[in-house]
């Protein structure tokens, strides 16, 4: 059996913000097709890990390698050309544009041109059927609304379906679950199997450890910007280092 | 007398859209107050004359010429100016201002002042409206300023650019994940307002003479037709620069005609006191300003 090819490299990230060292020296490997879950307390590091291999920021040391190259210190718009899409933990949506808009705005993505190959047809079909899959209801009113006017659980399902507009090879989820119901994120779980099984690779930021269990491959333990523990879900949950980082120690 | 009042307050409303079209369209998407922007419009007027009278270029060319130049001046001011100061709003303020001082200053110590900088109007004549006389050239500034207003629109809404420009000025963060060069599109975004100042200096400055004052005056017109509209909103331009063009035409002839400078300040300093977002733009929220 050949193991999978490795999608994305991180080696020896660092990254302080004044004197508070945010990520510090992290590394891991990402298989093609895998689904890593990244947790750990608040101000753990995992929005900045996020950000450094989104290039939202620079890393002060190490290398981020995206199938092979070398992408440390890229620009945002670079790296989302290369196949990273990534989502917000505070949605950001153009709050301004119909909902369907939204997601035309990625369709006209330099990447998503150069997949199409010049011949796109009807974008706005495209973002309207997106959202079907997301679970917008069809030819509801909902797709037109302006994003400003929408609850919180389309909010997210719609900053989904933008990173799907960008048709990634790696998908960063940046706790995708927050601030939704049980029924919410129901119903969310089976969009993100389905693109695990047309062969995405995704990393998932999450609290919601229960629901991440349920689908992650592996799980990565960041706490105070470093890896304490790294494994599948059921080891990583009897490790005694993340007992200790999420429920204190005497010592 | 009313009468003529009334369609002199237009056509100045449509100069006044017309001068701060371009202003608000960079600031709406980059969020850069180009404080350059009045030396833009002399800069082109200038431009055009020189070509015309010095160089002997065709009218038609040298107007093109200068649109040209307007935009790549802008287009260079955003990448080597602005960028480096980019986010330090009051850096960005200063860098501009100083560089569109030192533009106009250079033509008052080239010596270009005089009654010879004119630019030729469109057509020569005029018509009559019941009893009021208006000529071809106030008419034309009327029809160019509601043509570039549905074209802004329409280019904005319908086209790829204007799209990403949308994106930009909404969330620039987020556009940064849909492959959207920001600075790019900042750039675009300057050279696209540097442009329409440039029009807004060939179709006005033919109703007197090029003057370096004159770019003064075009950055506080556009100022307050920003601030009284809420920068960055096209409906608050259009809304202010009635308000403020019929407010100036009435205080012209009804009062003095050297007041008229006074009323953009008084309207600036009222707004920012009652409601300094503008009209049509809303206030931040003390947590979206942090």
């Amino acid at each position: 059996m050949n193991s999978p090819a490795v999608i994305l490299r991180v080696t020896d990230l660092c990254k302080s913000f004044g004197g508070v060292r945010a990520v510090s020296s992290v590394s891991f490997d990402l298989s093609d097709g895998e689904l890593l879950g990244i947790i750990g307390p608040n101000g753990s590091g995992k929005t900045t890990l996020v950000n450094l291999i989104t290039g939202f920021i620079k890393p002060d040391a190490g290398g981020i390698r995206f199938r092979g190259k070398d992408i440390t210190g890229w620009p945002p718009y670079r790296i989302v050309t290369l196949g990273i899409a990534r989502t917000f933990q505070m949605v950001r949506p153009f709050y301004q544009l119909p909902a369907y808009k939204n997601l035309v705005v990625p369709l006209y993505s330099p990447r998503v041109r150069r997949l199409a190959g010049g011949k796109y047809g009807d974008r706005d079909a495209v973002a309207l059927d997106l959202l079907e899959e997301v679970g917008f209801e069809r030819d509801a009113y909902v797709s037109y609304k302006v994003a400003s006017a929408l609850p919180q659980g389309y909010l997210k399902r719609l900053e989904l379906a933008k990173c799907m507009a960008l048709r990634p090879d790696l998908l960063v989820l940046d706790e995708l679950f927050s601030g939704l119901s049980l029924a919410e994120v129901a119903g969310i779980v089976p969009i993100i199997e389905k693109l695990r099984f047309q062969g995405m690779t995704i990393v998932m930021i999450e609290h919601r450890l229960k629901e991440l269990f349920r689908i992650a491959d592996r799980v990565m333990v960041l706490n105070y910007g470093e890896k304490i523990a790294e494994g599948s879900p059921e080891t990583v949950m009897e490790s005694d280092a993340v007992k200790k980082a999420y429920l204190g120690s005497e010592t | 007398m009313l009468l003529g009042t009334l369609i002199y307050g237009f056509v100045n409303s449509t100069i006044l859209a017309l001068v701060a079209m371009g202003f608000n369209l960079t600031f709406g998407i980059s969020g850069v107050a180009n404080f350059a922007y009045g030396a833009t419009y002399i800069f082109s007027g200038f431009l055009v004359w020189i070509l015309l009278n010095s160089l002997g270029v065709p009218y038609f060319f040298s107007v093109v010429i200068a649109v040209i130049c307007a935009a790549l001046l802008g287009f260079l001011i955003y990448y080597v100016v602005i960028l480096r100061v980019k986010g330090l709003a009051l850096s960005e303020v200063m860098a501009t201002f100083g560089l569109g001082l030192a533009i106009m200053e250079l033509f008052r110590y080239f010596d270009f002042v005089g009654f010879r900088y004119t630019l030729p109007v469109f057509f020569d004549g005029s018509i009559s409206i019941g009893d009021v006389y208006i000529d071809y050239q106030r008419l034309a500034i009327a029809l160019i300023a509601m043509a570039l207003t549905l074209f802004i629109y329409l280019f904005t809404h319908h086209t790829r650019i204007g799209l990403a420009f949308r994106a930009i000025a909404q969330d620039e963060r987020t556009a940064l994940t849909f492959g959207i060069n920001s600075d790019r599109i900042g750039a675009l975004s300057m050279a696209f307002g540097s442009a329409l100042a440039a029009v807004a200096a060939i179709v006005i400055l033919p109703l007197g003479t090029i003057a370096v004052e004159g770019g003064y005056d075009v950055l506080i017109n556009a100022l307050a037709v920003c601030i009284v509209g809420g920068l960055g909103s096209t409906m608050g331009i259009l809304v202010a620069s009635v308000m403020i063009g019929f407010a100036q035409t009435f205080t012209a002839n009804y009062l003095e005609p050297h007041w008229m400078m006074l009323v953009s300040l008084i309207a600036i300093a009222v707004v920012l006191v009652v409601k300094p977002s503008g009209l049509f733009s809303h206030q931040k929220e003390l947590e979206e300003r942090i």
